[in-house]
């Protein structure tokens, strides 16, 4: 990657995620709350069903902008989670450059979620900052 | 609702987490990681950015019962990763929390109470390589 600001971020649709991909990540990444696999826990809960760990979607978008930015350039990576991901979602990542400065960019990511026969909804909304080595500064 | 405001401040026991290199590359698949370091078997493999959630598989069992939280209101909020230098499998990190603040709000869903818990993440070489900060939401009884 060079000095300059990174081009457009490539839409990234992943999905349709299924229970399976919540075990998965409950496995992987420890957070065993029932609501995200007990679909009778979940029910009791008042949810039509189990639904996606916040922190599946946010592990998906930081691999996105790891992608993006350069994994070794991200400083700082921000979520706030909007909607809950469903069974049957598909994920569609986007991110666009916010500011840019020499050396410095902040982006704006957003994760819609998709499903047959509903109104694509906002599930979460991100931000990242990426720096790059500015040309004439001697580092790589 | 229950009153958590005098848990502001409240640290938690630190705890040790070795950066294991299976387990990097079977939460890279969790996520759907497809950076092709991954598939590489001997590699030093980087941590993919929310890696750091790994360590609550390691976390010291008192730590559940301080917030009392009922997993049926529970929803996550947010997060934000500070990322001060590199973590690759092979690395020992230890883990220090405390609650940095409880807030009580009325949303969409009715009364909440917001619960944001700061981490800092220190390796074996003593560098702080990843400052996180999460906010959990309990909402109010149905």
């Amino acid at each position: 990657m060079s000095e300059s600001a990174p081009p457009p971020a490539p839409v990234r649709r992943v999905g349709p995620l299924t229970r399976t991909d919540f075990v998965r990540y409950a496995g992987a990444g420890g957070d065993f709350n029932p609501i995200h696999h007990d679909e009778t826990f979940a029910v009791a809960a008042g949810y039509p069903s189990v639904f996606g760990h916040g922190l599946l979607t946010a592990g998906i978008l930081g691999g996105f902008a790891a992608s993006w930015l350069g994994r070794r350039n991200l400083r700082r990576f921000t979520v706030r989670y909007v909607d809950q991901v469903w069974p049957g979602d598909t994920l569609v990542l986007s991110g666009e450059v916010l500011r840019s400065a020499p050396g410095e960019v902040e982006v704006g990511l957003l994760v819609h979620s998709e499903a047959e026969g509903r109104e694509p909804r906002l599930v979460l909304r991100g931000d990242a900052t990426a720096v790059y080595p500015v040309s004439g500064g001697g580092a790589s | 609702m229950t009153d958590r405001s005098g848990l502001v401040g409240h640290t938690y026991p630190h705890y040790t987490v070795r950066v294991e290199h299976g387990k990097v590359r079977e939460f890279a698949l969790a996520v759907k990681d497809d950076d092709p370091v991954y598939a590489d078997e001997a590699g030093r493999l980087p941590a993919p950015p929310t890696f750091s959630a790994v360590t609550s598989h390691w976390l010291p069992r008192e730590r559940a019962d301080v917030l009392g939280l009922d997993l049926r209101r529970v929803l996550a909020g947010g997060a934000e990763w500070e990322y001060l230098g590199e973590i690759v499998a092979g690395d020992v990190l230890t883990v220090r929390a405390h609650i940095a603040e409880v807030s009580e709000k009325t949303g969409s869903r009715g009364p909440m109470t917001l619960v944001v818990t700061e981490h800092e993440f220190v390796n074996q070489r003593e560098e702080t390589v990843l400052r996180l900060r999460s906010t959990v939401i309990e909402l109010g009884e149905r």
